[in-house]
């Protein structure tokens, strides 16, 4: 039977329809890969408005259950989410050699606007001007992370022409900017090199490297997504969780 | 144009358009311009996304013409002929519709700076909206960057330029 929205329930809507789609794709009912009903279609089967629809399926885009392709609609993802980790973490990340330098080669910083899912992933609007930062980082030549940083131009346009290569953009935010970084939620997959990444990292197109993908908050503003990729066989990762007092 | 305005009282802010890396394709342009122009109804003319390099500098502009034309099949390029299009040409217009669906998704993979218009010249701040008039008269332009020390500054339309004019010649 389908589950409706309560509007009796105190509980706001879009919570209400997160939660309904979210049982379909655990009942699998909406199987994994399949393309979900349009946002008219969802408007008209659960009696919403489009606002409601569309802030419900960003919600479960950027907890990372659906996928939105430009064009051609909304998808059940097919990576498990992993839920529950409710204590305070601190998270390091050691290269496999420890104590090495990095070096830190700019590719590019630029300007550009949202693309693909950009915009729900850094809880924008589809026409807000992002700074975009691509580093690759070398250990003795050997090219061992690609680093690409998206931060929304409003937030900090400085940012556009900082030197980057010898500076963490964290850092700068923090130190130069005054913008504390309170929260970063971070996500580690596998990921298949594409022949762009591939050809800077030194590996083969398609062989399988570490996405580590970042969301800095300061406060409930969100201020930088990045994406990491890794070379698999230069990094380990150590993870301490410490339960909340 | 005596006692006309300078082109710094009359250019706009860089971000009132779309950006985009020359390395984006035509897909994500299209994707873009509907995002940022159409479905904002962001009434700015002519409607066109600035396109740069990884230092942030300037290198072209791209409006819906050049979208279209980058999507057009490659055989159907203009010719360089002298006087008009022949017969045969305006025959290639049917052909270019039975094509177009086939052959646009695969071209719109194709980088956008293989399409966009490269800019060739620009004024700055303090020179005469005159200079502006030529450099859009005479190098075709619908916009011009305007940029000091290397820095790009702002840009300067042919609306603002055309409001200026009209202006003086309306003037009492």
């Amino acid at each position: 039977m389908e589950s409706l929205i309560d509007r009796e329930n105190p509980q706001k809507l879009y919570i209400q329809l997160t939660e309904i789609i979210k049982n379909k794709m655990l009942n699998k009912e909406w199987q994994v890969g399949a393309q979900i009903p349009t946002e008219e279609e969802l408007c008209t089967i659960y009696g919403v408005s489009k606002a409601t629809v569309r802030t419900a399926i960003l919600e479960l885009v950027r907890q990372g259950y659906l996928i939105r392709q430009q064009g051609k609609g909304t998808f059940v993802s097919k990576k498990v989410i992993s839920e529950g980790l409710t204590m305070i973490t601190s998270f390091r990340e050691m290269m496999l050699e420890a104590g090495v330098e990095f070096s830190t080669k700019v590719l590019a910083q630029t300007v550009m606007m949202p693309t693909d899912d950009l915009d729900v992933k850094l809880g924008i609007s589809e026409d807000k001007h992002l700074i975009y930062i691509k580093r690759l980082r070398t250990v003795e030549g050997d090219p061992v992370l690609l680093q690409e940083a998206y931060i929304p131009h409003h937030i900090c346009p400085s940012i556009l022409s900082e030197d980057v290569e010898h500076n963490s953009i964290f850092e700068l935010f923090e130190k130069k900017y005054g913008k504390k970084i309170t929260k970063v939620k971070g996500y580690i997959e596998i990921a298949y090199l594409t022949k762009d990444e591939a050809g800077l990292l030194g590996l083969e197109t398609g062989s399988a490297a570490l996405l580590l993908s970042q969301h800095f908050f300061s406060g409930d503003t969100q201020v930088m997504y990045t994406r990491s990729v890794k070379r698999p066989d230069r990094f380990k990762f150590s993870i301490e969780l410490e339960k909340k007092a | 144009m005596p006692n006309t305005k300078t082109v710094k009282d009359m250019m706009i802010d860089v971000f009132e358009y779309p950006h985009m890396p020359y390395w984006f394709t035509i897909r994500q342009a299209i994707g873009i311009i509907k995002n940022s122009l159409i479905k904002s109804d962001k009434c700015i003319h002519p409607q066109a996304v600035l396109v740069f390099d990884e230092k942030y500098n300037l290198m072209g502009v791209l409006t819906l013409k050049e979208i279209l034309e980058g999507l057009e099949p490659r055989f159907l390029k203009p010719s360089t002929k002298a006087q008009g299009i022949s017969g045969a040409e305006e025959d290639l217009s049917a052909v270019w519709a039975s094509l177009f669906p086939k052959e646009c998704k695969e071209r719109a993979e194709s980088p956008v700076s293989n399409v966009m218009i490269p800019v060739k010249s620009f004024v700055s701040p303090d020179d005469e909206v005159a200079k502006a008039a030529y450099h859009m008269v005479h190098d075709d332009l619908m916009l011009l960057p305007v940029i000091k020390g290397g820095k790009l500054m702002g840009i300067i339309r042919m609306i603002e330029v055309f409001q200026e004019v009209s202006d003086v010649v309306l003037k009492d």
